[in-house]
């Protein structure tokens, strides 16, 4: 799935063993740069499908399907948005540019278009009918072999039995010689069928879909009732027949259904949307996704960020109605999970509570909502007393739904820990980024379930749903100096400090923090993943950062003056904020540094910005305002960076942004206004960096910033439960030398007169 | 290497060319003079027209005052024109007084034309004889099919299904300038081929057309007998059928190549055989600057630098694969990316082995100065002038722009031109010196003497720092005499 698969799409029809036994998974940071060298593959494999028949009307037809999968399709066919969601449902994108949209047919794409009830010849005929040429044999076979497995069986709960259930007898009778499964069945007295399958009828698919594809003949076939077969297993042993079922052993992947209207034994939680809460057409289409025959699915719903992926989670709560464990990424996150609960449900407050190390609250009642970060549910270390109490309490419910926020960025082994943990009925998972440079986010196919739904950026933004983002890279020319200093090679560990410094780079951002702060009046957010870098910039311009170290208190006090003051219209972030910490005003982003070739940070980041201002008539196409957001990337060039700015671009690119590149800021007739415009001063910056310790300007401490959820490395942390969950300021050791180091010259830097500095800083100096 | 000149010229200005001798007997055919007037500037039409029944040389003086004081330059141009194709003679008399004549033959041409009517060159055969005519898509179907081939052929594609018949002496004549072949490697395209590929098909026939009039005299053909052949030809109706026999011999070995070009069709009947002209034949006198022959655009752009080509034409495939990698072919689509890569690999097509040696030498001087880790990327500093293929590229981009985005403004996404032009100049970053880099000096006081006679030129570009062992200089290529002669005088 996601973007490995990219030019290269997938010939074998079964999943290995191997894809499903990597557990270790954690992000490649820089190991993961070389992995798309290869994707975009060259000449040598150009693929020559010239001699499919076309079809007479093929003009009228919007898309060309080719032997290895991929499938291109024209938006400005009139037939684009029926096809859009059909190909969505079945394949995965690849890019979706303005005018042709590319796809891959995958099995994991097509075992999450089973899951969503389309049949194989289903999907055969309506791909048929939308291509422009016959569709290759090859393709055919492939979604044949595909769809043999997947799909076939669910694993339904009703009325807290567990049922396995199939529309084919046969795939039972095979499960049922897997002698754990069938010493796991229990023989109820009242079955009949010859096979002693339970017989029922379960609603046809509503909505989801392609109807208006399909004639009426097919279409009434898809809404009449369907008879499937059943039998139950023991409640204890559910887990065990999951495993069994899984693609390294009997490769019938088990789809998680809850009949949730049918669960008497689970309390009803009393909630609703409030009558202002209008999902909108997108939100409604990834619902119905998964609502699609009256229970409701586990899988995961994918919508770029400020598309309102909370109100989706909110509304998925509310239809389901019973208790709810929503896991957050940190403690700011949690928050505000929180508070969109309140904002558009009915939910009473002695419902809904949060669990972080700061507030350890706990719902009245016998159902209601817990929102926790991943972090303190997956703890294994020693906790305080109370803390013990609500994880037990949390561990021991049967929770209906387990919404999980940002599931691309949380490892694999820490959701079977959750999932592990946590008994829930229904897993719905919610990102914006689908991607992970280590290629891993196939796991979560069946660690939650499949992709339901994926929204197109570029219509998003025709619709005015996000907003309409100029992205910009400024090339950025290093100073002689500096580069002198990069080339050489006892400076390798500090060829970021290096390129990041560069004060060329510097006057640029400071050049654009003044022209968005004067000309236009925005609110910047500047992004500088190396944390000396982030510190020199913030005290040289005198702005507020927060960072790893920064504790909650002042985090949300710095948001808060952000949001509300006049005075403080820009703030520097780490690492910390490339994840759902919720700016809304912010609209302009400049990032001075990053995380060398991770295309999930850059689309995470942008993602700050989405959140749509202004009125819905000037964002559309056309409007007053065509572009509300700025997205700037500083680069230095002929440095790595250049190199890792093309490679982080790529989602975004496929996604149909643009990038524009800006060469000579700050402006040529620009003086000393700006800093470092000195031969002097440059020099005293490069003396600075270089004395500075390797392990201060270099990249490692960084990785381990509290509230990156790539807590694989747990085990380095501390026992405090607050700096687990990066609630308080935690300061690691390697951190901390690094700043004694950089005592001195900081020195230099600092205001000399106190009244000065801006009030944010005067708690910190003070 | 002779550069060839890709300009495309008027088929008028290749006849201007012509010796006077045969100019004035191009005259004689009524065709060329109806062909010339049509491809005169208005003003010059107008002048031409004016002076029809005059007998007597009109002075310069008394035109001059025909036109108003800001239609002067336009007036030259006019007359200029009508000199250089000899259509009007300048007399200068005694009185230094400059006069002008009609050219006679072209007068009376001209005069029977305007007096019986336009005669068609030869009649066109009778439907009853010509069974089973080409339709008119059939007709512009095989001529583009019979142009493409000839292209394939030209740039020595693989694509070819099947060769067409002319000759490869008569290949090879069309290939020079557009081909380079380096000692038993595979034939390049050069710069000029490359732009070459690029022209949209009216621009293209006229070059072969050039270069196949400007070659007939090696091929004992006259060229003004083709010239005023071709533009005969041009006068004939599209999709009717001509006999062959009213054909001289000469005509009928060049109606053949034609045929290859696709320039006429030729079918044989039960007792006649006959030529169809298609329209890129009647084309031929049309004036270049003339789009309404523009096909559709077929290329799409996007932001994300893939490209897809809405195209059966396997020259298409071969032309974008000048500039992009093509990923997928299928049977009405080409798609692919452009990249980096595939961009310089084209700026490279057009260096020449003489600049590619060259600059080799330079490269050594910036490794000297960058170090090794700097030294690949300055390799391709290499291709430093050029800057046409740049906008061959944009600009067949931007021609060729499927109908559905070619209303967008721009039709080829601002990122991605702009993304092209950076990627070229930052080929062009580096500044080109030619130098000689001088080591192994004997001794430090040596070094040390040769480095300030060096600097005493201001030719001293770079030198071993002090500290380091080893000793050497590079030094402008200009002062290598002077260095040589300080060199060899310090050694005696």
């Amino acid at each position: 799935m996601g973007h490995g698969d990219k030019g290269r799409p997938s010939k074998k029809l079964k999943f290995s063993a191997k894809e499903i036994t990597h557990l270790d998974d954690e992000d490649a940071y820089f190991g993961g740069e070389d992995i798309d060298d290869d994707v975009r593959d060259g000449e040598g494999k150009k693929r020559d499908f010239t001699k499919l028949e076309l079809k007479p009307d093929h003009i009228n037809r919007p898309l060309w399907a080719c032997a290895d999968g991929r499938i291109f399709l024209e938006t400005f066919s009139s037939l684009y948005k029926q096809a859009y969601d059909f190909l969505i449902a079945i394949a995965e994108p690849v890019c979706r540019p303005e005018s042709m949209h590319e796809y891959n047919l995958t099995p994991h794409s097509l075992y999450a278009a089973v899951s969503v009830g389309l049949e194989t010849e289903t999907i055969i005929s309506v791909l048929n009918k939308l291509s422009k040429t016959k569709l290759p044999k090859e393709m055919i076979d492939f979604i044949h072999g595909s769809t043999a497995n997947y799909g076939k069986v669910k694993l339904v709960l009703k009325k807290n039995r567990y049922f396995v259930e199939s529309p084919f007898p046969e795939v039972l009778k095979t499960l049922l010689k897997d002698e754990v499964i069938s010493k796991s069945r229990i023989i109820s007295e009242g079955s009949r069928g010859s096979d002693g399958f339970t017989i029922s009828k379960t609603m046809g698919e509503i909505g989801a879909g392609p109807s208006d594809l399909l004639n009426e003949a097919e279409l009434a076939a898809a809404a009449e009732e369907k008879e499937t077969h059943a039998f139950e297993v023991d409640p204890t042993q559910v887990e065990n027949v999951k495993e069994r079922c899984l693609p390294n052993a009997l490769n019938y992947p088990m789809l998680e259904e809850y009949d949730f209207r049918n669960d008497t034994v689970n309390p009803d939680l009393d909630m609703e949307l409030k009558p202002q809460a209008q999902p909108r057409p997108y939100q409604e289409k990834s619902l119905s996704k998964m609502f699609g025959n009256g229970r409701a699915r586990s899988g995961i719903i994918v919508l770029p960020c400020g598309a309102g992926k909370s109100l989706v989670g909110v509304s998925a709560a509310s239809r389901i109605r019973k208790s709810c464990l929503c896991l957050a990424t940190n403690a700011v996150s949690v928050d505000q999970w929180a508070f969109q609960f309140k904002l558009w449900s009915t939910i009473r407050d002695e419902q809904i509570c949060r669990f972080t190390s700061d507030s350890k609250e706990r719902f009245r009642g016998n159902a209601g909502v817990v929102v926790t970060t991943y972090n303190m549910v997956a703890f294994g270390g020693k906790r305080s007393e109370e803390s013990e109490k609500i994880i037990e309490e949390i561990r021991n419910r049967e929770w209906g739904l387990l919404l999980m926020d940002e599931v691309h960025v949380v490892p694999a082994q820490m959701f079977r820990k959750v999932i592990s943990l946590t008994k829930s009925h229904c897993k719905l998972g919610l990102t914006a980024t689908l991607v992970r440079e280590d290629e891993r986010i196939t796991d979560l196919n069946f660690l939650i379930g499949p992709k339901l739904y994926e929204a197109n950026w570029l219509d998003l933004v025709k619709g005015g749903f996000i907003a309409n983002v100029q992205c910009a890279e400024v090339w950025c020319p290093m100073t002689k100096e500096f580069f002198a200093q990069y080339l050489k090679k006892e400076n390798s560990k500090k060829k970021q400090a290096l390129y990041v410094m560069n004060p060329n780079k510097f006057r640029a951002c400071e050049f654009l923090i003044r022209f968005h702060e004067q000309q236009r009046g925005d609110k910047i957010i500047v992004f500088a993943d190396n944390l000396f870098a982030l510190v020199e910039y913030a005290m040289k311009l005198r702005k507020p950062m927060i960072y790893g170290a920064t504790s909650h208190v002042e985090r949300t006090k710095i948001l808060e003056a952000f949001k509300t003051s006049r005075d403080v219209n820009t703030v520097f972030l780490s690492k910390v904020g490339d994840n759902s910490i919720d700016i809304p005003e912010a609209n302009v982003i400049i990032q001075i540094s990053s995380h060398a070739g991770s295309r999930r940070q850059e689309a995470q980041r942008l993602g700050r910005i989405l959140r749509a201002k202004g009125k819905l008539q000037d964002r559309m196409a056309g409007g007053k305002e065509e572009y509300n957001a700025f997205f700037y990337s500083l680069v230095s060039m002929d440095t790595q960076e250049m190199y890792y700015s093309t490679k982080r671009q790529q989602f975004l690119i496929d996604q149909g942004y643009s990038f524009k590149v800006i060469t000579g800021l700050p402006p040529p007739d620009s003086g000393p206004e700006l800093n470092y415009h000195s031969l002097d001063d440059q020099l005293a910056l490069l003396t600075k960096v270089l004395s500075a310790g390797d392990e201060a300007v270099g990249l490692e401490q960084l990785e381990e910033d509290a509230d990156d959820i790539a807590l694989h490395k747990a085990r380095r942390f501390g026992g405090s439960m607050s700096a687990m969950s990066g609630a308080n300021g935690m300061v690691y050791m390697e951190y901390s030398t690094g700043r004694h180091k950089l005592g001195k010259g900081q020195m230099k830097s600092k205001p000399k007169d106190p009244a000065k500095r801006h009030h944010l800083f005067k708690r910190r100096f003070g | 290497m002779p550069q060839v000149r890709i300009i495309a010229k008027n088929f008028m200005d290749m006849v201007a060319a012509l010796p006077a001798m045969k100019l004035d007997k191009l005259y004689e055919n009524a065709f060329i003079c109806e062909a010339i007037l049509r491809s005169l500037p208005p003003l010059a039409k107008k002048y031409v027209l004016q002076m029809l029944c005059i007998e007597v040389p009109v002075t310069a003086k008394s035109m001059e005052e025909w036109v108003l004081p800001d239609g002067v330059s336009k007036h030259r141009v006019a007359i200029d024109r009508l000199i250089q194709l000899r259509i009007f003679t300048e007399t200068v008399d005694r009185k230094r007084e400059t006069t002008y004549t009609l050219n006679p033959i072209f007068q009376t041409n001209l005069k029977k034309l305007l007096l019986y009517g336009v005669v068609l060159p030869r009649e066109p055969m009778p439907s009853n004889v010509t069974v089973r005519l080409p339709s008119s898509e059939d007709l512009e179907a095989f001529a583009l099919g019979q142009w493409e081939c000839f292209l394939l052929q030209l740039i020595n594609s693989s694509q070819i299904e099947r060769p067409s018949n002319i000759s490869s002496s008569m290949m090879k004549i069309f290939q020079r300038g557009l081909l380079s072949q380096r000692d038993k490697e595979a034939p390049r395209l050069t710069e000029s081929g490359f732009q070459f590929l690029l022209m949209d098909t009216n621009a293209q026939l006229w070059y072969i057309i050039r270069e196949y009039i400007s070659n007939s005299e090696e091929r004992g053909v006259d060229s003004a007998d083709l010239i005023s052949f071709l533009l005969e030809l041009s006068f004939h109706v599209t999709g009717e059928a001509y006999n062959i026999n009213t054909l001289t011999e000469v005509q009928k070995n060049t109606i053949k190549d034609l045929a290859d070009l696709g320039l006429v069709k030729l079918q044989q009947g039960r007792k006649d055989s006959w030529f169809i002209p298609t329209r890129l034949a009647t084309n031929l006198s049309v004036s270049l600057t003339d789009s309404s022959s523009r096909k559709q655009g077929f290329v799409v752009v996007e932001t994300n630098f893939r490209l897809y080509a809405y195209s059966t034409s396997k020259l298409h495939c071969e032309i974008l694969r000048l500039f992009s990698r093509v990923e997928y072919q299928l049977p009405n689509l080409i798609v692919g990316a452009i990249t980096k890569e595939s961009l310089y690999s084209a700026f490279e097509n057009g260096i020449t082995a003489d600049q590619a040696i060259l600059s080799f030498s330079y490269c050594t001087f910036i490794y000297f100065h960058f170090g090794s880790s700097l030294s690949r990327r300055f390799f391709n500093f290499q291709y430093a002038q050029i800057n046409e293929c740049t906008f061959h590229i944009i600009s067949f981009l931007q021609q060729n722009a499927h109908p559905r985005v070619a209303e967008r403004v721009p039709s080829v996404p601002e990122n991605v031109t702009d993304q092209i032009r950076l990627w070229e100049t930052d080929l062009n970053r580096v500044e080109m010196t030619p130098a000689y880099h001088y080591d192994g000096f004997p001794s430090r006081d040596l070094f040390e003497g040769a480095s300030d006679f060096a600097r005493g030129y201001n030719a001293l570009l770079w030198e071993d720092p002090e500290d380091s062992k080893k000793m050497s200089l590079v030094v402008k290529a200009e002062n290598h005499v002077h260095m040589r002669e300080y060199l060899s005088r310090q050694r005696q």
